[in-house]
C-alpha cells in the first residue's frame, strides 16, 4: 500500500519486464527506454533483480541497462542467473559466459548489446533451471483488469493474458482447452459469488471464434447472458475465478493483481481478497496493492508493505507494516493520512518499532 | 455476492489489529467452498468500544437477521471479570448467539510461543477447531476460552467444517 505516486503500480511494471522477456521479447528497447530512468538520471544503470525460490531452489536472476553518453537505445551493462549460489551464466556488456553442470563444456559467446541473454539461452530440456525459471516468469499473470473491454470473444486460445484481460475470452479458451478439468474450479468458485450461476458456454460464433454465455437459473426460470453484458464487477469474480484455476492447473503461479477491489461492492472486497489468499496458500504468490481499507485488512502485518516517497525525484522506499509503529489501528491512521504523510516525509512518529 | 445474511453465519467482531490478524488466520484455515459464512469486521479500536459498537450497531443486526452469531474477540488484561461483566450487558435474547473469545493477557506472547505470526496462530485455532483437538486452546493464554468454545463449536463445525 501506499499514496498515489509512491510506486506501487511500478512493482507491476517491473515484474511485466521479467514476464515479457521470458515470453521471446528480447530486444531491449522493447522493455525500457530512456524515459524509464527516475528523474532523467542516465548516468547510474537500470537494474532489475528478482529472487525466487521454486522446487526448493533459489534462483537470483540481475539484468542492468544503461544508456551511453550521445546513444538513444538502452543496452545491456551486465546480466546473470544464478541458482543455488552456482551461476548459470553471467554476462558483462557483450560477452556472456555459459557455465554448464556435468559433462558439458562451458562456453563463451557474444551477443548484441542491445539484446537480452536469457530469452535467447536455449534450454536443454524442461527440467533445466533455465526452463523452470524461464516457464516461471512467463507465466506470470499481471492483472489491472479493465472490465469494459472484456467482450468473451475470442479467436485465439492463451494461457498467458493481458495485462488488462481484455482477452479474457482467450484465456478461458485456452486454459479449458488445455486444462478441461479447470472448468469445474471455476465453476466452484463463481457458484459462490454468484449462487444462481447455472453454467458458462463458449459456442462457436464463426468459422474461428467463439463468445462466452453466462447462464443463470432461479428454481424453473433461466436467463442466458452474453458476457459483455455482465457488471464489471461480475466480469472481475470471471478474472478471479480464471486465476484461483490456472494456479490449481498448472502452478505455481506468481499473480500481481493492481487494486484487486476495484469495483466490488464493499461487502464483497473482504470475501474476493481472502479466496485468492486461500487459494495461494499452499502454492504460488499473490501480490496486490491497494487503497481500499477492507482489502488492506484482509492481510497482516507481516505480509503487507509500504511505500513511500517524498517527492518526484526521490526513489520509492518500501518497508513492512511490522516494522512500523501504527499504535493498533491501521484504517484509523490511513483515513487520517497519518502514517503515508509522516512516512513520506521521514517523520519519527510513525518510525521503527 | 457478500456474506448471505439469510443463512447461517458468523460476524467476528474483533478489538484490535492484532485480533483482526488472527480472525484473518482463521479464516484462512477454512477451506474456500465455506469461508464466506464467516466475515471478520474491521476493529474496534479497544473492548469498551467494540462493547459500545455491538450495543449501538451488531444488537440490530442480529435482531434482523436470526441466523447470525457474533465473535466478539478481546483481551482481556489478566481480567477474566471481563467476561462476566460483558456477558452481563448482552440482552437476554442474544445471549446464545454472541460468544466472547480472547488472549487471557496480551497476543503477543502466543506469538512467542506459537509464533511466527498471529495469522499463523488463527490457522491453527481453526485446524484445532476442525479437528476437535484443543492444542493451542489450552495454552495458558487461551484455555479460559474453553467453555465458552464449546459452545461455539456446536454452532460452527458444521458451518465452516461440515
Amino acid at each position: 500500500m501506499g499514496r498515489n505516486g509512491s510506486g506501487k503500480s511500478t512493482v507491476g511494471l517491473a515484474l511485466e519486464v521479467f514476464q515479457q522477456l521470458a515470453r521471446g521479447t528480447n530486444r531491449v528497447r522493447q522493455l525500457v527506454k530512456p524515459e524509464d530512468f527516475t528523474a532523467g538520471r542516465v548516468q547510474s544503470p537500470i537494474r532489475f533483480e528478482l529472487e525466487i525460490e521454486l522446487d526448493a531452489k533459489i534462483y537470483e536472476y540481475s539484468v542492468a541497462f544503461e544508456l551511453p553518453f550521445g546513444f538513444r537505445e538502452l543496452r545491456v551493462f551486465e546480466e546473470r542467473l544464478i541458482v543455488d549460489g552456482r551461476p548459470l551464466y553471467t554476462r558483462e556488456a557483450a560477452k556472456v559466459h555459459l557455465f554448464r553442470a556435468g559433462q558439458e563444456k562451458e562456453a563463451n559467446f557474444s551477443v548484441d548489446w542491445h539484446l537480452i541473454a536469457l530469452p535467447i539461452i536455449q534450454e536443454q530440456s524442461k527440467k533445466d533451471p533455465l526452463y523452470i525459471f524461464k516457464n516461471y516468469l512467463r507465466q506470470m499473470v499481471i492483472l489491472q483488469p479493465i472490465p469494459s473491454l472484456m467482450d468473451g470473444n475470442s479467436d485465439d486460445v492463451t494461457l498467458q493474458p493481458s495485462k488488462d484481460v481484455k482477452d479474457f475470452g482467450n484465456w478461458f479458451s485456452g486454459l479449458l482447452a488445455e486444462y478441461p478439468a479447470a472448468y469445474g474450479k471455476i465453476d466452484e468458485y463463481l457458484k459462490q459469488v454468484m449462487p444462481d450461476l447455472k453454467d458458462i458456454k463458449n459456442p462457436l460464433v464463426g468459422s474461428d471464434s467463439r463468445s462466452l454465455e453466462v447462464q443463470f437459473e432461479d428454481g424453473p426460470r433461466t436467463l442466458k447472458l452474453p458476457f459483455s453484458a455482465l457488471s464489471w464487477g461480475e466480469k472481475c469474480f470471471m478474472v478471479s475465478a480464471l486465476v484461483v484455476a490456472s494456479n490449481s492447473a498448472y502452478g505455481p503461479l506468481l499473480c500481481f493483481w493492481d487494486e484487486p477491489d476495484n469495483h466490488l461492492a464493499i461487502d464483497e472486497v473482504g470475501h474476493f481478497v481472502m479466496a485468492l489468499r486461500q487459494a495461494f496458500q499452499s502454492e504460488g504468490q499473490f501480490i496486490a496493492t491497494s487503497h481500499n481499507p477492507e482489502a488492506i485488512q484482509r492481510f497482516s502485518d507481516q505480509n503487507t508493505f509500504v511505500l513511500s516517497r517524498n517527492n518526484h525525484f526521490e526513489p520509492t522506499v518500501v518497508r513492512p507494516l511490522s516494522e512500523l509503529h501504527v499504535n493498533g489501528d491501521l484504517v484509523g491512521s490511513l483515513v487520517s493520512g497519518d502514517l503515508l504523510s509522516s512516512l513520506a516525509r521521514g517523520d519519527a512518529g510513525y518510525g521503527h518499532k | 455476492m457478500g456474506t448471505n445474511n439469510y443463512r447461517a453465519h458468523v460476524h467476528i467482531l474483533p478489538e484490535d489489529d492484532a485480533d483482526r490478524e488472527l480472525a484473518n488466520g482463521f479464516i484462512l484455515g477454512v477451506l474456500p467452498a465455506y469461508s464466506r459464512a464467516i466475515q471478520v469486521l474491521p476493529p474496534a479500536g479497544g473492548w469498551i468500544k467494540l462493547l459500545d459498537e455491538f450495543r449501538s450497531f451488531h444488537m440490530l443486526g442480529m435482531r434482523t437477521f436470526p441466523l447470525r452469531q457474533v465473535v466478539l474477540l478481546i483481551d482481556f488484561d489478566d481480567d477474566l471479570n471481563r467476561v462476566s461483566w460483558i456477558k452481563r450487558s448482552i440482552p437476554e435474547d442474544l445471549s446464545g448467539r454472541v460468544f466472547v473469545l480472547g488472549a487471557l493477557g496480551e497476543p503477543e506472547d502466543l506469538r512467542k510461543d506459537f509464533g511466527p505470526d498471529y495469522e499463523s496462530i488463527g490457522q491453527r485455532l481453526a485446524e484445532d477447531c476442525r479437528d476437535g483437538t484443543s492444542p493451542i486452546w489450552n495454552h495458558p493464554q487461551l484455555r479460559h476460552n474453553l467453555c465458552e468454545l464449546d459452545r461455539l463449536r456446536q454452532y460452527v463445525r458444521p458451518l465452516l467444517f461440515p
